[in-house]
């Protein structure tokens, strides 16, 4: 029990980070490559930690995320949502791949949130970018996930004991 | 094995069941978002979840601001601090001028019985963040709830007008800029008094562009557009935008015009929020009874009103 709130907290807290580099201002050029942080961290520890982070707390990531970015609320909560949804689904799949294989299922996911933001903000009458630029952060995302999975690994290994 | 099967079975069924009862809910959030304001209490509620990651955010900002004050020489100090009195001089100056022309314009508004000027004292801001969404130009300032900041609340920088607050949260507020391109912006042209609507241009561009500029309006290149202070957000008379170019096509209904604003929007960290002085409609009276007679004296029924004219009176005695 002491070791399921534990953690939580670690996820609470790595989570953090996730947030704090998904609003740190950035100059006008990086803006479109600001990788997926809140996506890769929720995609991360639902995959390691599937019986512990669900889709609640997902869901409820998504929907700080919505105020932090000021947008339209839900709509981070349901790409969110969807994210875990199927990383759940396949996480004993998922955990057996190779960090590149897992690259990719890193760019799938963010392709498939990036559209579905996309076809919300449509929806939902509000302004969209005219370009097709805002694909480019599933490439940052999907290059950085080596790195940012050896990062969360090596954290969970060291505070979370199973 | 058996047991196993089973397990998993209903695991993933009451995994379908909770993801369908979310999506639900998130696509009600963004009805009720969008439809309701009740929505804006449980916003104000996250935000308190929001506010530690802003500030964290914003640390490199104030590192380095702070390293400026720290590590500056004595005599870029002492340069800097003869041109600010110089500057203070001229400002003083150019104030008295105006504190005469104020008065005298607000008897003449006051005899036309048009509305004052909107006034009231500022509030020093800083922009801490700016939207992560490229296409919604708004900023996030460090003041909110807690410092009286609400909605529709006008934003000044030093040389011109910025733009409204949209959202308030505890400590910290979204302000919509001027050139986003759901802003409209009540604006006239300083020359003619001409009344036009400047509208944020979508894009990479940080300009504006009036709506529904006729052939025949007067709007030239270069000419400075200021808030007219209809829509009762924006005060009157502030510097907006300087017009750089105006295609006059025959084949179109209405004159293309193309604006910059005066505020730095991208490079200025201290604003103002203009805070309405509460005791406006009494001090109209006051303008009014000063500069009228007899009508204002049929007018005026309260007790209170009667004081502040007795007040006056007397001042004028005096």
């Amino acid at each position: 029990m002491k070791s399921r709130s534990a953690s939580l907290w670690i996820v609470t807290i790595s989570l953090f980070f996730a947030y704090l580099l998904a609003v740190v201002p950035l100059p006008e050029w990086a803006m479109d490559w600001r990788p997926m942080w809140a996506l890769m961290f929720v995609f991360y520890w639902t995959m390691a930690l599937p019986y512990r982070i669900g889709l609640g707390f997902a869901w409820a990531a998504g929907l700080v995320l919505d105020v932090l970015e000021g947008g339209l609320l839900g709509v981070n909560a349901l790409t969110l949502l969807i994210v875990a949804y199927i990383t759940l689904s396949f996480h004993q799949r998922l955990r057996m791949y190779t960090q590149l294989q897992q690259s990719g299922v890193v760019f799938f996911l963010c392709i498939v949130t990036l559209a579905l933001n996309h076809w919300l903000k449509v929806i939902n009458d509000q302004l969209v970018s005219e370009s097709w630029g805002f694909f480019l952060a599933a490439l940052s995302s999907a290059a950085i996930w080596p790195a940012l999975f050896l990062l969360l690994r090596g954290l969970r290994r060291g505070f979370i004991n199973h | 094995m058996k047991v196993i099967d089973k397990a998993l079975f209903t695991k993933g069924v009451a995994l379908e069941y909770r993801a369908v009862t979310l999506v639900l809910l998130s696509a009600f959030l963004m009805f009720a978002d969008r439809r309701f304001d009740t929505m804006q209490s449980l916003r104000f509620a996250l935000a308190y979840a929001a506010t530690p990651v802003y500030w964290v955010a914003d640390l490199p900002a104030r590192t380095s601001d702070l390293m400026d004050d720290v590590f500056v020489s004595h005599t870029e100090l002492v340069v800097e601090n003869s041109r600010l009195r110089n500057e203070l001089l001229l400002a003083q100056r150019e104030l008295q001028v105006l504190e005469s022309l104020a008065s005298e314009n607000n008897r003449l508004l006051a005899l036309d019985e048009a509305t004052r000027i909107v006034e009231g004292e500022v509030v020093a801001a800083e922009i801490i963040n700016q939207s992560p969404d490229r296409q919604s130009k708004k900023v996030l300032i460090n003041r909110g709830a807690q410092d009286g900041v609400f909605v529709g609340q006008a934003m000044l920088a030093a040389d011109g007008l910025m733009g409204q607050v949209v959202e308030v949260m505890p400590r910290t507020s979204w302000v919509l800029l001027v050139t986003d391109p759901l802003h409209v912006t009540p604006v006239e042209v300083n020359r003619n008094g001409e009344r036009a609507l400047a509208r944020g241009l979508s894009g990479a561009s940080d300009q504006l562009e009036l709506e529904f500029v006729t052939q025949t309006q007067d709007v030239r290149v270069g000419d400075l557009l200021i808030s007219s202070g209809m829509g009762q957000v924006f005060p009157k008379n502030y510097p907006v935008a300087d017009v750089v170019s105006v295609l006059n096509d025959p084949g179109q209904d209405f004159t293309v015009v193309r604006a910059r604003p005066r505020a730095q929007l991208n490079s200025t960290r201290h604003v103002m929020l203009l805070r309405p002085s509460e005791v406006e409609p009494d001090v109209r009276d006051d303008y009014l009874d000063d500069a009228l007679t007899e009508e204002a004296e049929e007018a005026v029924t309260d007790s209170e009103h009667d004081e502040s004219r007795e007040e006056l009176e007397q001042g004028a005695q005096e």
